[in-house]
């Protein structure tokens, strides 16, 4: 069953596109990752999604139906990032209380236990919270609902190393126990990596890759080596990075479309063969130019002397 | 077992030779289910899907067979066919970067079994 379906899905403030025709499906009780840099448009897809924005134009069904201002959807669904806005006349414990009231799965039981292992306590106001404490409190929220369709913007802003490691690993072992369609967006992509199953790519509004992460760890490649011989060998090959190294040495990242016997060549005539991180991979894929920031650097040079 | 995240070896071929090694080693013997794809992902904190990846691998392989409902089971040749296969694969890569990196350094090959050798006889020594 597909919990999402989304055919060109664009928002536009004023004149920016900040989507521009996104178009993708998402099975049920997957974890997927959405990638992109600051800018890309993840939040505004997400919040479609959840039915809290109205997108300008395009098709999006969520539970087969138009999100925006839908209860069925409200219901089955959590939307969780740092800037929400929970009643300030209640406490914590209270809002906990309303929250278990809204939605049908909600496990009173784990919201407790995480409650007390964070060491929240009841009678605090959200308001209140630091930044890492308001998040954890969201995060406890966003489990404990058990909500179909469960998204996290961003949700680890301001948590502390060791926090974040106990949010993941919660958040995989209630996945274990109660698999659920859940979104989760994030920056640091080799922090959850090992989380997910897909991973959605979005580039300036669009939906750049979207794939299993174990493809993706296979899907580019790093060459290093003289820097004719490496020209020699991706003449005809796509390239998303490239980085001198001295005068005479290259190191590139291209699609890995080589058979086995081509891999064992490129090794024999004697260039080294790297994997590429997937966290490595969506930078350049979502850098603008080929050479990243060293760009800026050689452009002022270059202009100077010529 | 702690997964190497670098990137450098894809996570399910480390937990399909996380279980070839566990049934070299005799944690799992021939025809003992194995572990499922869910005690896998909470085992290593990895989404579950990847373990089942893992899993299929070996399956692929005849290393463990599948009883529908039941599990993943290790097969009855499961040792020789891991063995065989590390021979082919792993020992012959090793074999390559060996040579590869002899021919920089322009080592005969009489110097690299040399070389062999004495790191057999050392070992065998203490």
């Amino acid at each position: 069953m597909k919990v999402i379906e989304s055919k060109e899905m664009t928002k536009v403030y004023g004149k920016t596109y900040a989507l521009n025709g996104i178009t993708f499906e998402i099975e049920e009780n997957k974890i997927t990752g959405i990638i992109g840099r600051n800018g890309a448009g993840k939040t505004t897809m997400l919040k479609i999604i959840a039915g809290l924005f109205k997108e300008t134009s395009g098709e999006v069904r969520v539970f087969s139906e138009k999100p925006f201002n839908n209860l069925t959807v409200s219901a089955n669904m959590i939307f969780i990032d740092d800037g929400m806005i929970l009643p300030a006349s209640l406490n914590l414990k209270e809002i906990l209380d309303e929250a278990e009231r809204f939605y049908e799965n909600w496990d009173s039981s784990l919201a407790n236990r995480l409650f007390d292992y964070f060491s929240l306590s009841p009678n605090q106001y959200h308001s209140n919270l630091s930044k890492g404490m308001k998040s954890t409190f969201n995060m406890i929220l966003g489990l404990s609902a058990k909500c179909p369709l469960t998204i996290f913007d961003e949700p680890t802003t301001g948590m502390d190393a060791g926090v974040r490691h106990d949010f993941y690993r919660v958040m995989l072992k209630d996945y274990l126990a109660y698999p659920r369609t859940i979104l989760l967006s994030s920056h640091h992509l080799e922090e959850i990596e090992d989380l997910l199953e897909d991973i959605l790519l979005i580039k300036d509004g669009r939906v750049h890759l979207h794939l299993p992460v174990a493809d993706l760890k296979e899907w580019a490649i790093g060459l290093s080596g003289k820097k004719d011989l490496i020209n020699e060998w991706v003449k005809t090959k796509k390239v998303f990075h490239e980085k001198s190294i001295g005068h005479n040495n290259l190191y590139v990242v291209v699609k890995n479309d080589f058979t086995i016997r081509e891999l064992e060549n490129i090794t024999l005539s004697g260039l080294d063969v790297f994997p590429v991180s997937s966290s490595d991979l969506c930078m350049y894929l979502t850098q603008k130019t080929k050479g990243g920031i060293d760009d800026v650097y050689n452009k002022a040079k270059s202009d100077k002397y010529s | 077992m702690i997964l190497n995240t670098d990137g450098t070896k894809p996570i399910y071929v480390q937990i399909a030779e996380w279980l070839e090694t566990e049934i070299l080693s005799g944690s799992f013997n021939s025809d003992q289910k194995v572990y499922s794809q869910y005690q896998l992902a909470e085992i290593f904190n990895i989404n579950p899907a990847t373990a089942a990846k893992g899993l299929n691998i070996l399956a692929d392989g005849d290393v463990l067979y599948k009883k529908r409902g039941l599990g993943m089971f290790v097969s009855n040749d499961a040792r020789e066919r891991i063995l065989n296969k590390r021979k082919k694969h792993t020992l012959k890569k090793l074999v390559q970067d060996l040579v590869l990196e002899a021919e920089r350094l322009n080592v005969s090959e009489e110097e690299v079994f040399d070389m062999i050798k004495n790191v057999k006889r050392n070992w065998e020594g203490t």
